[in-house]
């Protein structure tokens, strides 16, 4: 369970905003939307527990990343993926080598299951047999997808994606967001940043906005919960994920 | 990457050549016990089994590298061949020189202890009537001798020193070509300490095989100089004496610690570029 509580960032002496609450359980996909410039990316490495707030808290497991312990924030990030705006693109650098990144950061992995899985990722997101191609060369929507797949070999609990539907492509939006939802139907908790929520998305599952000021919060595709959980659900659902936008 | 890791090998090749060299001549040692000999003037009379077994004795020594025994015909051979024209002192008379022992020091002994040594076991031999040692010139020339070594172990140190700042000036550049791998790891959980601690170990295992390799490069030049040049042969030793354990086993030190240099210096680099506790 990742929960913000009250949380606020200040960039170049200006606040951006304060008073943001969000709670993501498990198998909760939340979309956050927001116009340029306001932070979205922001909010994204404050609650992967990268860039401390400037007020409030984020709160994993029911430990604080930033006032625990940092061994427990290091390993949230370990069991957490993140899919950047933009995959840095060095000259020469393969998707290959991106794999193998991951496999270093993940630990234990052999050689050949490494490329099997590295195969099988990449067939997922339509860049089948793309092992050796550079990342440079790879168009914007490529490369979202390429980050996706990386991020996914090391089979994260917790997803955070910034920009990517958005950046995957019209073309790709659709089949990229069944593979979300299929993934929080695995008890993943899925956070995305985009600018703006998809029209199919809307059509499909009308989502409610939670929020008022620069953002606004969608719960999407929730799995089926356990009779049990379902009150702390609709709390969730019905709690007020707020921001205040100043400046 | 290439010309840096040829950059790395040659400077390495350099300072295991450089290290080799001193090692195995001592600095001037090795070129000065070729020079310098003491001598053990026998009395008149003295005969040549007694000249050769003083010779002997004196040749078990721990300073002495070399010790021979030299009978009045030789002497005087040697004595004409320094003066010539001067045959006319032996007129028909008997050979008016002694015979000798002609001592030559171990390069590690080419010094005031050595020639002491040397000089307090000759000394009460009764055969012997007059030990040349080079008297006061001899305090001079090992003087300089000292000196000199300490200028040329100053080389090594600055050979060394080079080394180390090149390899550091390396590691740092690659450590900052390495950012975005680092911030990925680093994103995703991996502490710090064992980005840095696997790299280090990796540096460790790259700087043996670069050191084993510019090591043994350096042995075989020193051997092919030593087998076809004189002046090698006699300044750092003989193709057989640098295939001896007392070279082998400094070549194995040295090359142990290259390979940690080089952990050192990736390390000292990734420091500089991801100070700890950023």
């Amino acid at each position: 369970m990742i929960e913000a509580f009250r949380v606020g960032a200040v960039s170049r002496g200006r606040t951006l905003w304060e008073g943001v609450d969000l709670a993501a359980g498990k198998g909760e996909l939340w979309v956050v939307t927001g116009p340029p410039s306001s932070g979205k990316t922001l909010l994204l490495h404050i609650l992967r527990g990268e860039r401390r707030p400037d007020s409030g808290d984020v709160v994993v497991d029911g430990e604080s990343l930033y006032r625990g312990s940092p061994e427990h924030n290091r390993r949230f990030r370990a069991l957490s993926g993140v899919v950047p705006e933009l995959l840095p693109a060095e000259p020469g650098k393969t998707l290959e080598e991106m794999f193998l990144l991951s496999a270093l950061a993940l630990g234990g992995v052999t050689d050949e299951e490494r490329k099997g899985r590295m195969g099988d990722l990449l067939s997922l997101v339509g860049l089948a047999g793309a092992e050796s191609v550079e990342v440079s060369s790879l168009s914007v929507s490529e490369r979202a997808r390429a980050a996706f797949a990386v991020e996914l070999f090391r089979n994260p609990r917790a997803l955070f994606l910034d920009m990517f539907l958005a950046h995957a492509g019209r073309e790709w939006a659709d089949r990229m967001g069944a593979l979300l939802r299929a993934l929080a139907r695995e008890e993943k908790t899925i956070l995305m940043m985009e600018r703006r929520l998809p029209d199919e998305w809307q059509a499909q599952k009308a989502p409610s906005p939670l929020s008022a000021g620069p953002f606004t919060l969608y719960r999407v595709g929730a799995a089926p919960r356990a009779p049990k959980e379902k009150g702390r659900e609709r709390q969730s659902q019905s709690s007020p994920v707020s921001g205040t936008a100043e400046g | 990457m290439r010309r840096e890791t040829a950059g790395r090998f040659l400077l390495c090749f350099l300072a295991a050549l450089y290290f080799l060299a001193m090692l195995l001549s001592g600095g001037v040692n090795r070129f000065l016990s070729g020079q310098y000999t003491i001598s053990a003037i026998l009395h008149v009379g003295v005969p040549d089994d007694e000249g050769a077994g003083i010779a002997g004795k004196v040749a078990a020594l721990p300073p002495v590298r070399e010790a021979q025994y030299r009978d009045p015909e030789q002497a005087w051979a040697e004595f004409l061949a320094a003066y010539p024209g001067l045959g006319s002192l032996r007129g028909e008379g008997e050979n008016p020189l002694p015979g000798y022992v002609e001592v030559r020091l171990r390069p590690g002994w080419m010094s005031d202890e050595g020639i002491a040594a040397v000089r307090s076991a000759l000394e009460p031999v009764s055969q012997v009537e007059k030990i040349l040692t080079g008297g006061d010139a001899m305090q001079s020339l090992l003087r300089m001798k000292r000196w000199a070594n300490a200028l040329l172990w100053s080389g090594f140190a600055l050979v060394c020193a080079v080394f180390l700042a090149f390899l550091v000036m390396q590691e740092k550049a690659r450590a900052t070509r390495l950012l975005p791998e680092v911030s990925f790891l680093a994103g995703r959980g991996v502490p710090e300490g064992r980005i840095a601690s696997m790299r280090t170990a990796g540096a460790v295992v790259a700087g043996s095989f670069v050191a084993l390799l510019a090591t043994g490069l350096a042995y075989a030049a020193l051997l092919l100089a030593a087998r076809h040049l004189p002046l090698v042969r006699v300044t750092v030793g003989s193709a057989e004496e640098l295939l001896g354990t007392g070279s082998l086993l400094p070549a194995c030190l040295f090359l142990l610690c290259a390979a940690m240099l080089q952990g050192l210096a990736s390390l000292a680099g990734w420091r500089a570029t991801f100070p700890k506790g950023r």
